[in-house]
């Protein structure tokens, strides 16, 4: 099979960015079909996706440092319909910008690409490329905004971002200076042998490699920028790093640990540290949250506290050994509903913002009853959040604590309920703002969203309302996608 | 064709499944439609989508009835898999048998009536789409509570069914006193809820199911026995005390009259509060397998029928008169399953339903009228109100139990059921049907007859609604009103004429996984010896109210510690107020929720400012610090966790 055919989906997005360079470079007044042209690229990327899923060509290829198989198709899909929800998000705000709008569609379709392929990457080298693939747009984006404080976060991303990137490269430096590979099946077959002689050094390489990705992943301590970074950049944008970025980030610590590092010497060992970073973050990310007043850091510090979550789900991979599909999929669940409910908060919160001008909590007091919609789209993602039933949320939490239980981490669901119970103050909080009967005030003016925002912020809502009524279809998906490492 | 007549297989009705779905879909849907377009309709418009759908349901559900009457009671069980998790099982399913039929038959015969009556009791409030609305919500958990063929979906409907309550509970939300009922209410029936989760979470854990033919086989086979099984009944009674305002929950229901009438009709009278007997009735093989469980069942109900009818007797409201009331006939329903008497409790269910939603809605005609339901300004309103007290007269007549009205049979058998278990119970039971007989007529007497007493001026900002006659000159209802209780009194006068043979019971109990265990024969003893105690309960009313040969006043003087007992509720809701509500609640949980503001959220908020100030003095720009600190931080947490992991586990 043509390798080519296997990273199509990634070719296909990365053509559709060029092409929309070349348009706007050739007619530079008529730029509505931007977005467009960006969407048909995702979408024609999506059936080659899925056209290699159904065809079950699940091959390795560039000699072997990029697999399609279940897991990383899974990937695929979820990323390009992330990348296709921000660019749905975006166009408002990017009409409103009104500069290089090109130049934004083209840099947020190679972010994507470059999350599409992590999914798939078997070797160190790939990983790394085509982490920095993504990373780089994600830096730029982030300063896109007008204001003084985007390109502070821009900055600031990028800078982190660089010290986190160094962090993983000693990682991977020491992986391939135990193990003579840079591939990650040879890494685990060297492993498999010599883990014990060479423990210290492996737990130091699996500790870095752990900064560089929890940076992304945002979990504490790698979390500092999380908070800056969400109030200053784009919310579009902030949208594309909470739930893109983050995803694409567990996606590959669970490629590279449980198919690289998963002997048993060694798993318990970073099995530990996230689980003790998932108890952190979720403990800081939903203290912090408590008492934030800017809903965009608010939703930094939430993002922090998912993060925690979602480590729960790898803490039980490493420790349940062999049986480790249960959590992995658990994990895989999770990132759908999240990526649901996520951009579902992230997009209300877009079109509320643009109406109030203020990111202020307290502002959205009596929304109800000016956007009765869009108050409602927004209680239904927060509620799926908190993880009330009947959301998606709530299964992503059960499945995720149940994943911990089986797996003797009853102190971490103890951590992880007691959690919820915090997160619950300040997601329902707003939720009881929004539905306050109040007196006419400022904003309370019934006013209309985009369509582009409407549209997109009603597949999100419905999603996390068809994954809380009906999870078994995503929940069998989510299994097959993890099973491929039941054979580890 | 299909023809739902015949049945297919010996004994398993073979009704088809989407019939029993769209039972429990109908509803929804008229409540969305009203819910969804709420002023883009006309007022009349939604009350027609509502009484046409809970119509369609009873139509289905007479289908039902007879699918299953032609299949001698067989069960069928229609369940689909939902959800897997691990080794768990969530289902979605229907389970239709006797018990089933006959609650869908209450259900949908009453709501229907119910909310014909509405039409006229509603007319011009401006709520009117929103009461049909939480009308079609309510039907829609009814019918879904009595549908589950599994405790997890029961559970769910369970909770929907107190949401609608407590909705139309609080439809005048205006009114504080409905608001704070609305309020009691959701809070008193959410302990009892309590339980019932226990009982979920025990039986989820123990069996692995929650299917409840699969609970009753286990029970059946013995390997759910012993401490588990009974505290799983009793987690199930404490649902159903909850729910069916058993004592020492049943404060909220007396004030949960402050909702529209028609509304405590079919909630608080014929169908939501009747929910608990049904649960303790569909696991009632638990409690026939544990003795313990039964024994407090029996002793929780008769201590709830005496309580009721005793502060029954001195009410002034006649509203909260039958709301009382209603409080000691689910006693005896309970009490009569807490001696075997699976039959007779969901009989007397049955008959009690049409009886009592016949008593509310009278009363709500009554207060068409008069505007008011205090009966000390009432009387005499035979005259005016014929119709109304006619049926008024039949519906109390069966409720005390007489000859051949509804309440003789099913009351009766109660008795008997507790005549061979239990002769302390049967006393109890017999002087409450002595009291029952003498509250009602003492209502019937202080309303219906004497002078009138003017009724309630209406005030000016109340001005047509619910009220569009002059109180000084009562005049009886209008036929939307009538017609309901002219059709509820043929269920209150017939509705016991199905024990003849058996026929109710044999029905009922072929939904029991095993025949029951004992057969009480009709006993002419009993009927006698309660129809006298009925009729004594009538006279000593005609005695001290119509005739007043002994002045009330008299009575109260004598009784006065009993009367001033009586009137305080026995102390119940004082007690949970003062000593609950006020000492546990208001001043511990407001220190404790004090505390954590002060000590852990202002701690965190002085600590994040502190830090902020700390680390970020006057710098906003990316050059002066922040981003070297967020570096620094990354660094140490990254040596930490390093640290921490060697020390943890060294080499």
């Amino acid at each position: 099979m043509n390798p080519f055919e296997l990273i199509s989906p990634q070719l296909a997005i990365l053509i559709g960015a060029g092409l929309i360079l070349v348009y706007d470079a050739i007619f530079p007044k008529d730029n509505r079909y931007l977005p467009w042209m960006a969407l048909a690229a995702i979408a024609v990327s999506v059936s080659f996706a899925i056209s290699l899923a159904v065809r079950g060509e699940y091959h390795v290829g560039f000699e072997g440092t990029y697999s399609v198989d279940k897991f990383s198709v899974f990937f695929s899909v979820v990323f390009a319909g992330i990348g296709a929800a921000v660019v749905f998000a975006s166009m408002n705000w990017v009409d409103r910008v009104g500069r290089r709008k090109s130049e934004y569609y083209a840099l947020l379709l190679t972010a994507t690409a470059g999350l599409m392929f992590l999914a798939g990457a078997r070797d160190l080298i790939t990983i790394f490329i085509a982490l920095e693939l993504s990373s780089i747009p994600q830096y730029i984006l982030a300063g896109w905004g007008k204001d003084e404080r985007s390109g502070e976060s821009g900055l600031k991303y990028l800078l982190l971002g660089s010290i986190a990137s160094a962090l993983l490269l000693f990682g991977m430096a020491l992986l391939y200076g135990l193990s003579g590979s840079t591939f990650v099946p040879e890494i685990a077959t060297f492993i498999g042998e010599n883990a014990s002689d060479n423990r210290s050094l492996l737990i130091l390489a699996s500790t870095l490699i752990i900064a560089g990705f929890g940076f992304k992943m945002a979990l504490v301590p790698f979390q500092m920028w999380v908070p800056d970074v969400y109030e200053g950049a784009p919310t579009p944008v902030a949208a594309f790093l909470s739930v893109g970025s983050k995803a694409a980030a567990f996606a590959v610590v669970l490629r590279i640990f449980f198919e690289g590092l998963n002997a048993e010497i060694l798993s318990n060992d970073w099995a530990m540290i996230f689980a003790v970073l998932a108890a952190i973050s979720m403990t800081v990310g939903n203290i912090f949250a408590l008492v934030q007043s800017n809903i965009k850091r608010m939703l930094g510090y939430s993002s922090v506290a998912q993060a925690g979550n979602f480590a729960i789900g790898l803490a039980a991979i490493a420790v349940v050994g062999q049986e480790f599909t249960l959590a992995a999929s658990a994990v895989l669940f999770f990132v759908v509903a999240y990526a649901f409910t996520n951009l579902a908060v992230f997009i209300a919160v877009i079109a509320i913002s643009r109406h109030l001008e203020s990111d202020d909590i307290n502002a959205y007091e009596g929304l109800a009853k000016s956007a009765p919609l869009l108050a409602l789209a927004l209680g239904i993602a927060l509620i799926s959040l908190t993880g009330i039933p009947p959301s998606a949320g709530f299964w992503a939490k059960l499945y995720i604590f149940n994943a911990a239980a089986q797996a003797d981490l009853a102190w971490l669901v103890i951590v992880a309920v007691l959690n919820s119970v915090l997160a619950a103050f300040y997601y329902l909080r707003i939720v009881r703002l929004m539905f306050r009967n109040v007196e006419d005030q400022i904003g309370s003016a019934p006013f209309a969203i985009p369509k582009s925002i409407g549209f997109v912020l009603g597949i999100t809502v419905l999603g996390v309302l068809v994954f809380g009524f009906f999870p078994t279809p995503i929940i069998s998906v989510a299994r097959e996608a993890a099973a491929i490492f039941s054979i580890g | 064709m299909p023809v739902y007549f015949l049945v297919t297989e010996a004994g398993v009705p073979s009704i088809s499944e989407g019939i029993l779905w769209a039972i429990l879909g109908i509803p929804v849907f008229a409540f969305l439609i009203i819910f969804g377009l709420r002023q883009r309709i006309p007022e009349l418009t939604s009350g027609y989508i509502s009484i046409g759908a809970i119509a369609a349901t009873l139509v289905l559900s007479i289908v039902v009835l007879f699918n299953v009457i032609g299949a001698d009671g067989g069960i069928a069980i229609h369940t689909h898999n939902w959800l897997s998790i691990g080794d768990f099982d969530f289902n979605l399913g229907v389970r239709v048998d006797g018990l089933t039929a006959i609650m869908l038959i209450v259900v949908t015969s009453v709501a229907t009536l119910v909310q014909i009556y509405s039409q006229g009791y509603m007319h011009g409030d401006p709520g009117y789409r929103r009461y049909y609305a939480y009308m079609s919500l309510f039907a829609t958990s009814m019918l879904g509570l009595v549908l589950a063929d599994n405790l997890l979906m029961l559970f769910v409907f369970w909770e929907l069914v107190g949401l609608s309550s407590y909705l139309l509970i609080g439809f005048w939300f205006h009114k504080p006193s409905a608001a704070a009922a609305a309020k009691k209410a959701f809070i008193v029936t959410r302990i009892g809820d309590l339980g019932l989760l226990a009982a979920l979470l025990l039986i989820g854990t123990r069996a692995s199911t929650f299917q409840i033919d699969a609970i009753h086989e286990l029970v059946l086979a013995g390997t759910l026995a012993g401490t588990t099984l009974t505290l799983f009944g009793l987690g199930i009674f404490a649902g159903a005390v909850g729910k069916s305002a058993q004592f020492p929950l049943h404060v909220w229901l007396p004030d949960a009259m402050e909702g529209p009438t028609p509304v405590s009709a079919l909630i608080h009278a014929a169908t939501m509060v009747a929910a608990g007997v049904y649960l303790v009735a569909r696991f009632f093989p638990i409690f026939e397998a544990s003795p313990d469980a039964r024994e407090v069942v029996a002793w929780v109900g008769a201590i709830t029928v005496a309580i009721g009818a005793l502060i029954a007797l001195v009410q002034t409201d006649l509203k909260r008169v039958l709301a009382y009331s209603t409080i000691s006939q689910l006693g005896y329903m309970m009490l009569a399953l807490g001696v075997f008497g699976y039959g007779a409790a969901v009989f007397h269910l049955f008959t009690h339903a049409f009886f009592k939603a016949l008593l509310f809605l009278g009363s709500g005609s009554v207060n068409h009228a008069t505007n008011t339901f205090d009966m000390g300004k009432m009387g005499g309103l035979r005259h005016t109100m014929p119709i109304t007290f006619i049926t008024f007269l039949i519906g109390s007549l069966s409720l005390a139990g007489i000859f051949p009205l509804a309440g003789f049979f099913s009351k009766d058998e109660i008795l008997a059921e507790a005549w061979i278990e239990n002769r302390t119970l049967y006393g109890i039971a017999a002087i409450a049907a002595f009291l029952t007989a003498l509250y009602m007529f003492r209502a019937i007497f202080l309303t219906f007859f004497g002078e009138y007493k003017g009724g309630e001026v209406v005030p000016e900002e109340d001005k047509n609604i619910h009220f569009d006659g002059i109180p000084s000159v009562p005049h009886e209802s209008s036929r939307v009103m009538t017609i309901p209780l002219l059709i509820l009194t043929i269920g209150a006068i017939g509705a016991g004429w199905l024990a003849f043979g058996r026929t109710f019971h044999e029905f009922v109990e072929a939904a029991l996984p095993e025949p029951p265990h004992h057969v009480v024969p009709f006993s002419y003893g009993i009927a006698i010896s309660s129809s006298v105690i009925a009729l004594s309960g009538i006279a000593t009313a005609w005695v001290i109210y119509q005739k007043k040969l002994i002045p009330a006043s008299e009575i109260y003087k004598t009784a006065f510690p009993f009367a001033r007992l009586f009137e305080h509720k026995f102390g119940f809701d004082w007690l949970y107020e003062k000593i609950f509500v006020t000492r546990v609640f208001q001043q511990s949980w407001n220190r404790l929720i004090e505390q954590f503001d002060t000590r852990v959220v202002d701690a965190v908020v002085n600590a994040s400012g502190t830090i902020v100030l700390v680390f970020a003095q006057g710098v906003r720009v990316v050059q002066n610090g922040q981003v070297q600190l967020y570096g620094v931080v990354l660094g140490v947490g990254l040596i930490a966790i390093v640290i921490i992991v060697f020390i943890a586990n060294p080499l």
